[in-house]
């Protein structure tokens, strides 16, 4: 059947159409809509399986790989930075192998739109020694996951789906199977010490050597199965033929039609490992070969030769996302295209102002991070953050170093090593601190590092989508009680939107502070303005106006507090946005030094109309 | 047929909902389609922009000089976004009467949703589709009816289409009385 599906709806589909039935994983854009997906495919269908957030990548990893173990279909999802978290068990499950099969989904996020790295997750299967699939498009996608899910088994080995971005949330009219006919497996360990529990050096060596083989077979496979299909296409000479992966094929196909140039294109679905040799061979009939992949020089490294270009050559960019111009550009340094360049890209004459991700209207982020500089003020003070939409604290100037999942807790330990005379102030949200702030809180307590960590729970990890963190799933599970037998000295916050209750509860944290002899950790009670379950019994409705007369344009509101219904208006004083302003009635004391900010009592009753 | 679309707003404003109806009308009618949307931090009140390409296209991204069709939900959105648009192009924008259309190398169509949004003659959640309906009434080129359209609306969401269908009609209703 035919159906409009975004990259990681088809993901979803094609786990559930191989049979997959272990899917585990960590939310992280552009990858989080995949396990959720499976989920409500699960519930929907009625399907016996297991789909559920692991608290970081390594462990949903683990979980997945060890049902592999057992001969179950499984899989793992994740962001690229994610991989990073769980290379440790990728680089050993890569020696081990598995006997189900072990599909390993990792999304890449080239041109940086909402990740801290560019890096290429084909070039860590490469690392690993792995084979991985390159999907261009939501159809690729949807297709591939099942022939990952077969290499898998069928080589023994983890094997990598890499989509991109533009793969992941890109909207495609799909042809799937008719139905869902699942076939769970029952899974069954069985005991082979020496293969789940090789040691070094002598059983791990002889895998090696077997990764080796398993490698050069693979190779063979990629050049019966996915190559030598693709060949067909090709004319075998010419001036020109075109190594694509991924979205790169796409932008080849598009920008030689556009500019009327021929050129062979050999589309690569699986980028590693390559049978070097015979392509190399292959390369005789043509003048050049020119490798398009992003969004690094994965192919090209395995393949080159003196008539390859690509990255390595500078004949393609080397950073940010694919465009048809940089594939017009290496055309044109080739001497295959002399005509004018069509895709010129003409802005606005005039700047036009940049509309940075802020934290939503009536976010409690924004008035504890308010709170904490107005008492731990900047000049004195050194604050380390983390990973998730707190990290928009910075447009308020409160956050001093974001690194990856968990740093703000083990950075905060090196700042008060390196520079003790400041107060410093780590920031973490609940889930950020499930993933990786518990073994750095831990380092802090037993070596008496003195910082104060504030996590920020709002219960639900809000940036990638809104997924369920553990506590939420399973109440026993607290915040305050890991910090507590952790052995850290633990004060508890319940949010209010009365300012200045913040700034006291962080003047007594201060006091605290300062005869400290080690950590002490404030668990701050919050809710997510997004959040649908909740969010209607935190918001008071009292929407904000100012008293124009009452303004005197200090800019307070507008860069410390930052609130996005927050600007001014023609005459230099601030105005509220009444459509975004939604009513939490959290600036009306301190946020305005001459409280400009009073309650619109003609508004307040809105919840029914905006439903 | 070969048609592309930007659509340009922030994080809020409905626009990736807007692919997801005109990917719906092209399934309907066998049109193949490939479009991009923006999830994660632009989805914090940040600059949004999505692409839909109807027809025989092989990557989901609209390069500068090529896109049909700009569907601006807010002034500046649509501003940031120009370069994409072919001379031959439209845009369909929300913009107050300050909006510098002679220095847009397009047609521009313009209405201040806000304003009508600010009259309660609209909702503002049906910003976005207001604006589809001013794209219904003022181009031509536009690959789907207004038929169309409300069928993808009604398969979307039965529970909101009728609200939905109302504000399309009101958008083509206020185009034709001007």
């Amino acid at each position: 059947m035919k159906q409009t599906l975004m990259g990681n709806d088809a993901i979803a589909l094609g786990l559930v159409h191989a049979n997959v039935d272990m899917v585990s994983g960590y939310p992280g854009t552009p990858s989080s809509e995949i396990l959720s997906e499976v989920n409500k495919l699960k519930y929907k269908h009625n399907l016996d399986m297991y789909a559920e957030w692991g608290t970081n990548e390594k462990v949903g990893f683990e979980v997945a790989y060890a049902g592999a173990i057992a001969g179950r279909r499984t899989a793992a999802t994740m962001k690229q930075v994610g991989l990073n978290v769980a290379s440790d068990s990728l680089m050993s499950a890569a020696y081990i192998g598995n006997l189900g099969a072990f599909v390993l989904i990792v999304a890449d996020d080239p041109g940086f739109h909402s990740s801290q790295t560019e890096q290429d997750s084909r070039v860590f299967a490469k690392f690993a020694k792995i084979p991985v699939l390159d999907p261009a498009t939501p159809q690729d996608a949807y297709d591939y996951v099942k022939i990952a899910a077969d290499i898998s088994e069928h080589f023994q080995t983890p094997t990598m789906l890499r989509p991109v971005m533009r793969v992941c949330h890109a909207r495609q009219i799909v042809r799937t199977d008719d139905e869902i006919n699942f076939k769970p497996r029952k899974g069954e360990f069985k005991r082979e010490i020496g293969r789940w529990a090789a040691l070094p050096r002598v059983g791990r060596m002889q895998q090696g050597i077997e990764m080796i083989d398993r490698i050069e077979a693979i190779k063979q496979y990629n050049w019966e199965n996915l190559i030598q299909p693709e060949l067909e296409n090709c004319k075998g000479s010419g001036k020109l033929l075109i190594l694509t992966s991924g979205t790169g094929d796409g932008f080849v196909r598009e920008t030689l039609d556009d500019l009327n140039v021929e050129a062979d294109i050999l589309k690569l679905k699986m980028p590693y490992p390559l049978p070097e040799e015979k392509l190399k061979a292959y390369f005789d009939g043509y003048d050049k070969v020119l490798v398009v992949e992003e969004p690094m020089p994965c192919i090209e490294e395995q393949i080159t030769t003196d008539k390859v270009y690509g990255k390595l050559t500078n004949t393609m960019h080397l950073i940010d996302e694919m465009q048809k111009v940089y594939v017009q550009d290496a055309l044109i340094k080739l001497d295959m295209y002399k005509g004018k360049n069509i895709y010129p890209s003409i802005p606005f004459k005039k700047d036009v102002d940049a509309r940075p991700p802020n934290l939503c209207p009536g976010c409690p982020h924004r008035d504890i991070y308010y709170g904490i500089m107005k008492v731990f003020r900047k000049k004195k003070s050194i604050y380390t953050s983390d990973i998730g939409c707190y990290t928009l604290g910075i447009n308020q100037g409160a956050i001093d170093t974001v690194l990856c999942m968990g740093a703000s807790v083990s950075m905060a330990s090196g700042f008060s090593i390196a520079d003790p005379d400041k107060y410093i102030i780590a920031s973490i949200g609940d889930s950020t601190f499930f993933h990786a702030g518990i073994p750095p809180l831990v380092n802090a307590i037993y070596q008496r590092h003195k910082f104060m960590l504030v996590v920020l729970d709002n219960s639900v990890v809000a940036m990638t989508g809104r997924q369920k963190p553990p506590q939420r799933q399973n109440k026993e599970i607290d915040i305050k009680k890991i910090a507590e037998g952790c052995g850290a000295e633990t004060y508890e916050y319940v949010y209010s939107n009365k300012m200045d209750v913040t700034i006291d509860f962080f003047k007594e944290m201060k006091e605290v502070y300062d005869k400290a002899t080690g950590p002490i950790v404030v668990v701050v009670r919050e809710f997510c303005v997004l959040d649908k379950e909740v969010v209607d019994d935190y918001i008071p409705l009292e929407f904000a106006e100012v008293v124009p007369e009452d303004c005197t344009a200090c800019d307070q509101c507008t860069t410390v507090y930052k609130c996005p219904p927050m600007s001014y208006n023609e005459d230099g004083k601030v105005e509220i946005d009444p459509f975004l302003c939604i009513g939490c009635g959290a600036c009306f004391d301190v946020v305005c030094p001459t409280d400009a900010f009073i309650q619109d009592k003609s508004r307040g009753i809105m919840r029914e109309e905006t439903k | 047929m070969k048609y592309q679309i930007v659509i340009a707003g922030f994080g809020g404003q409905g626009s990736v909902f807007l692919v997801k109806i005109i990917a719906l009308c092209a399934g309907n009618k066998d049109v193949a389609c490939l479009g991009t949307e923006n999830h994660g931090m632009s989805q914090r009140g940040g600059s949004v922009s999505c692409t839909i390409k109807l027809g025989n296209y092989a990557n989901p991204v609209i390069d500068a000089n090529q896109a049909d069709l700009l569907i601006g939900l807010e002034a500046n959105e649509a501003l940031r976004n120009v370069q994409y648009l072919k001379p031959t192009a439209t845009m369909v924008v929300n913009a107050d009467d300050k909006f510098p259309s002679e220095d847009v190398n397009a047609e521009v169509v313009r209405v201040d949703a806000f304003a009508k949004a600010t009259n309660k003659e609209i909702p503002i959640q049906g910003l976005n589709v207001y604006m589809l309906g001013l794209v219904l009434a003022k181009c031509s080129d536009f690959p789907f009816s207004i038929d169309e359209v409300k069928e993808g609306l009604k398969q979307f969401n039965p529970k909101v289409a009728e609200q939905n269908i109302q504000v399309l009609e009101k958008a083509i209703n206020d185009a034709k009385a001007e």
